[in-house]
């Protein structure tokens, strides 16, 4: 976790909309980067020092701009760039979080423009409904996820933890 | 000592890479907006520039081909050092121009590693870039597969080019390579020391080549042990490799003997071999620490990560912390390889499209482009 140009605490990110990927800083506040996702209190994520690329050709920067929100509801995925938020995204070691137990189980997932893979920390049998229901959270954190874009599946990203937005799920598959 | 510019709009990076750099011996220029980095270069051309991407008004890849397309700069070092870290950033910073790219946050180790490199290519004699290219494989420790590795990147180079590719053997028991050819092994490094002067005609007579045309020479059988090769005669005979052939391929033994030493010190590009394991990651990294201790500085040392079995044990970005370096080359399970051995028959050499041929097929066209690169 870094710290933003007005003293809040910040986690590095890659964002990923149906035809953008946007790198930058979003603001947190004391319960860290998951509770600020989940937060009923804001539609929104603030960010920082944004730089957005087109999902086409995601090395190359179209635009650049000091501060930006994102509607939660637009967004497919967040990947959180543990190398550089340290343990601040939920203490991850070895590219697992500390406050998961359970086992991990393997899925595959599509949201709009992308596919992804990844592991869920479950505990106990695994019921699909449960792991996607809205009471739950909004976003379903993945471990040592992969995502690929769909119309460009040469392109792809790879994350420790990785957190995608249920609502925009199109197929959820589970392994075993 | 080189003078080196480093352009980064965030303050506390620019000068935390700037002391890092200062630590190494270099002198620095430390420059926050990247237009003035620009007029800067024009004025007064650095031994090599470090580029942050993320910049506001200009940002890193256009800066660096702004650079390239600079009378004067055209061929100025560029390390691209950027908070994207994904593979198309990589892609994205090499196409724009960089000679190089680093992931923050960087380690000092790494990045003096990148920047030697960097320096050193540039100070490299034309003539010497003429020659054929010499690649190592090496690792400390057994079952990494990187002799299966090593005998497929050498045949998809020789299926590839049709040029004459040696693979040079030092296993310390026995020659591994043999067993994946099927070839006897009638000479050996051990008839080498017999030959009175080592030049391509004595080198010849102690190879043996596959039907596939790759040639081969293989280290003695154990009983021969004492006899293994000298730093003397391994520099000696990577020489006339170099001259007489387009790519050598040398497979290191697993222990840091004076052979081991001499081979990775020239070699051109040096593949570490690791498995997803953290025994094999403590080992890398102890190799690591030995090669700094001994001062051998591979020109170009690229991680490869060798799935030997079908469960890794540790995720990929897991090995790469552990390294405290970027895993550049990562090989999938192949389920065939065992198949492979039994037969004598190199997996690049069969029409199997699994993972090591693949591997080995994109590796070895990649090597070859540069090859050719480098002569033309």
């Amino acid at each position: 976790m870094g710290t933003s140009r007005y003293g809040r605490a910040t986690a590095d990110l890659d964002l990923f909309t149906d035809a953008y990927r946007i790198t930058g800083r979003a603001l947190v506040g004391a319960g860290g980067f998951q509770a600020e996702l989940e937060s009923s209190s804001s539609s929104y994520l603030e960010m920082e020092d944004v730089y957005i690329s087109r999902i086409n050709q995601p090395g190359e920067i179209v635009a650049s701009y000091p501060t930006a929100v994102f509607r939660k509801d637009n967004i497919n995925f967040i990947m959180v760039q543990e190398k550089r938020s340290g343990s601040g995204a939920g203490g991850a070691q070895f590219g697992r979080p500390l406050f998961t137990r359970g086992r991990p189980v393997a899925v595959f997932l599509t949201v709009p423009s992308f596919e992804i893979r990844g592991e869920v920390q479950q505990e106990g049998k695994v019921v699909l409904r449960e792991l996607l229901a809205k009471s739950l959270g909004q976003f379903q954190p993945l471990q040592a996820a992969q995502a690929s874009a769909s119309l460009y599946p040469d392109i792809s990203y790879s994350s420790d933890l990785l957190f995608v937005h249920k609502e925009r799920i199109g197929i959820f598959c589970l392994a075993g | 000592m080189a003078r080196i510019y480093v352009i980064d709009d965030d303050a506390q990076l620019l000068r935390m890479v700037g002391m890092m750099l200062q630590r190494g011996g270099h002198v620095t220029t430390l420059i926050n907006d990247p237009t003035e980095g620009l007029e800067a270069m024009r004025r007064e051309r650095p031994d090599l520039v470090v580029l942050d991407v993320m910049m506001p008004y200009l940002n890193g890849h256009d800066l660096a081909r702004q650079i390239r397309a600079t009378k004067g700069l055209e061929d100025l070092p560029i390390l691209i050092l950027t908070a994207r870290t994904q593979e198309v950033d990589r892609q994205t910073a090499l196409s724009s121009g960089a000679d190089d790219y680093l992931s923050k946050p960087v380690s000092f180790q790494e990045l003096m590693d990148r920047i030697d490199v960097l320096l050193h290519r540039q100070d490299e004699d034309v003539s010497a870039e003429q020659n054929g290219l010499v690649l190592a494989f090496y690792g400390l420790r057994g079952g990494r597969g990187q002799t299966t590795l090593a005998v497929n990147v050498a045949a998809s180079l020789r299926r590839l080019s049709q040029q004459e590719i040696c693979l040079v053997d030092f296993g310390p028991l026995g020659s591994q390579s043999l067993m994946h050819f099927r070839l006897p092994a009638p000479s050996s490094w051990v008839d080498l020391a017999m030959v009175g002067e080592l030049d391509w005609a004595g080198l010849l007579e102690c190879t043996r080549v596959h039907s596939s045309g790759v040639r081969l020479l293989p280290v003695p059988a154990p009983l021969h042990a004492p006899m293994l090769p000298t730093a003397e005669m391994v520099q000696q005979v990577v020489d006339v490799l170099r001259k007489q052939t387009a790519v050598t391929v040398l497979d290191l033994p697993p222990v840091v003997n004076p052979a081991f030493r001499a081979a990775l010190s020239v070699a051109d590009m040096a593949f570490q071999v690791l498995t997803p394991d953290l025994v094999s990651v403590q080992t890398a990294v102890q190799l690591s620490q030995v090669l700094t201790q001994h001062q051998i500085k591979p020109r170009q040392r690229l991680f490869i990560l060798n799935h030997v079995a079908p469960d890794a044990q540790l995720p990929k970005t897991a090995v790469e912390r552990g390294l405290d370096a970027r895993i550049a080359l990562e090989v999938a399970y192949d389920a065939n390889q065992m198949l492979a051995l039994t037969q004598g028959i190199p997996l690049a050499l069969t029409k199997s499209d699994s993972a090591i041929p693949a591997f080995a097929g994109k590796l070895a066209h990649a090597l070859w482009q540069h090859a050719v690169a480098n002569t033309s």
